[in-house]
């Protein structure tokens, strides 16, 4: 009885033994923007490196550094610049290395768009988010109140819609109707009305979520990959992964592979614009 | 004798872990109480950034949702349980209460994607308004998922009424009206009230289900009793910004007192339905 229980016992050891060696893990949390590239370049280093696990989850740019800082993950994403007191407290142990360039886009309903509103200035985008525009009318639209959706304040899609449109990274925005989390979340309410208005980068939107060009009349610029890359147009940031210092070198790897040519073409793929 | 010992110890563990969450929570949000005061209680104002922490945006939101819940849930579950209980023959009874066992355990997240992909639509296009998310999507799915327990609960209350009660009324030539409103419902409703406060304890603390259909946003609605306009509920707050908030900060300080708020309101509900028990 006793060796049979001890044989058992040996089986499980010398099963777990060497599954445990393997299962070294990378984790990655942060902001959703930065995720799909991210997501998509553990799916192929997976391939390179079976040996290695790769977690990937959101949660939001905020999320990603109080997480890094906390040390209960590998590799942090963040949709923002980081503050000043996140630099005070983070730059003697992080790095922060830009993946990509990306641009929040100002997405509204595709009813909203084919009425006629494809372009508005910031001070009107403005107005809206301070509640000072209520109706689609006064844009050109059709003639329904506008449902404005603003972002959890630790989102960096957020932190750049607002310093730029507002003036400040934390303005108020007291013309919101409601708040949403992630581009995922928020693409899904933006596509199933017919009067919203929101902040979205630029690789989630699709037929139903329409970008506006933003700027005055003629100018008004759209965020194409051109307008992009050339800096053109206004609501643009890099997209950042926060590695520590003392990081091992199956992270480094997989940081070197982010930002290897193979690396850009992901990048490419899903939607942003590679680094230089 | 170590029985008894370990029966005694087991119990006082136990009732201790109460006074050990609430200890915790007010430790935690301690920080907030002395640089603010109590004042931030009543606060109208929710904006970390700035330093603003008023609790009265998401405890209205709370209260509105987990009313409209009852004042759904209760009468169509204590309906449910009369029907059950006095009306429907054997075999259709354990039918209707199987299912109502099933409802109470969908997991509460199935309920929120129900409510975000059915629910909301159809509040949207059938009050015309700008969005479905709203307090009344919010006490809608509520009512939805404390139906099971008010019903199941309310039914064995009507049950535990005694048979020779129902025959005295009978032959007393009391009709079926009369005795329902005179004798089962009267004598039933200690339980129901047990079931109802128990009811209002779950609704009060569901986050992922609200979170995903009250919109999230720490405003008043205009006028305070218009529940067709989004807001914030305690725990939809705390599930929104709880992986945002660094360990230690004022606004980590803030949300965990939205759980003391939370906590003391869910403690206060307990002290009623005991007394209520004990009263029987």
């Amino acid at each position: 009885m006793f060796r049979c229980w001890l044989s058992v016992l040996l089986l499980g050891v010398s099963l777990a033994g060497p599954l445990h060696a393997v299962a070294a893990t990378i984790k990655v949390a942060g902001s959703t923007t930065v995720l799909p590239i991210v997501a998509e370049a553990a799916k192929l280093y997976r391939v390179i490196h079976p040996d290695l696990s790769l977690t990937v989850s959101g949660g939001g740019s905020g999320v990603g550094v109080a997480n890094i800082e906390r040390g209960i993950i590998d590799i942090g994403m963040a949709s923002r610049p980081l503050s000043d007191s996140e630099v005070r407290r983070l730059n003697t142990t992080t790095d922060v290395i830009p993946v990509a360039r990306d641009a929040v886009a100002v997405a509204v309903s595709k009813v909203v768009y084919e009425s006629g509103v494809q372009g508005l200035s910031l001070p009107q985008i403005a107005a809206i988010y301070r509640g000072e525009i209520r109706n689609w009318r006064e844009l050109g639209g059709p003639d329904a109140p506008i449902l404005v959706i603003d972002k959890e304040a630790s989102r960096g899609t957020r932190h750049v819609f607002a310093s730029v449109v507002l003036g400040n990274a934390r303005a108020r925005a007291p013309g919101a109707t409601i708040i949403t989390g992630s581009n995922n979340e928020e693409q899904a309410v933006i596509s199933r009305s017919d009067q919203a208005i929101g902040m979205l980068s630029n690789a989630w939107l699709n037929d139903r979520v329409r970008a506006v060009a933003v700027g005055d009349g003629e100018h008004a610029i759209l965020p194409t990959a051109e307008n992009i890359a050339s800096g053109r147009y206004a609501i643009k940031r890099d997209l950042n992964i926060l590695v520590p210092k003392n990081s091992s070198d199956d992270v480094r790897g997989f940081v070197d592979f982010l930002r290897s040519e193979q690396g850009r073409m992901i990048v490419q793929a899903v939607g942003f614009h590679p680094v230089r | 004798m170590a029985l008894k010992w370990w029966l005694s110890a087991s119990a006082l563990l136990s009732s201790m872990t109460i006074l050990l969450v609430l200890g915790f929570l007010l430790q935690s949000s301690w920080p907030l109480i002395q640089q603010q005061g109590a004042t931030f209680i009543v606060g109208t104002e929710w904006y970390p950034f700035e330093s603003l922490y008023g609790m009265l945006p998401a405890f209205i939101g709370t209260v509105w949702s987990v009313t409209l819940a009852l004042l759904i849930a209760l009468p169509c579950g204590v309906a449910a349980a009369i029907l059950c209980a006095e009306l429907l023959p054997p075999r259709l009874r354990s039918t209707v209460r199987f299912a109502m066992e099933l409802m109470a355990g969908v997991p509460s997240v199935v309920y929120g994607l129900l409510g975000m992909w059915l629910l909301l639509p159809l509040l949207e296009s059938q009050l015309n308004l700008l969005t479905g998310r709203t307090l009344l999507a919010a006490g809608l799915l509520l009512a939805l998922m404390i139906l099971p327990t008010i019903m199941v609960l309310s039914e064995d209350a009507i049950r535990a009424v005694r048979q020779s009660q129902r025959e005295t009324a009978k032959n007393l030539g009391i009709g079926w009206d009369a005795t329902l409103w005179r004798v089962l419902l009267p004598q039933a409703w200690p339980g129901i009230r047990v079931a109802t406060l128990l009811a209002t304890g779950r609704a009060m603390g569901e986050t992922v289900a609200v979170m995903l259909v009250v919109g999230s946003i720490d405003r008043i609605p205009e006028p305070f009793y218009n529940f067709l306009q989004p807001a914030q509920t305690l725990t939809s707050r705390i599930g929104r910004e709880m992986a945002e908030a660094s360990v230690g900060s004022l606004h980590w300080a803030a949300l965990l007192f939205c759980g003391l708020m939370l906590a003391t309101m869910a403690v206060a509900i307990s002290l009623l339905t005991h007394r209520k028990v004990a009263a029987v």
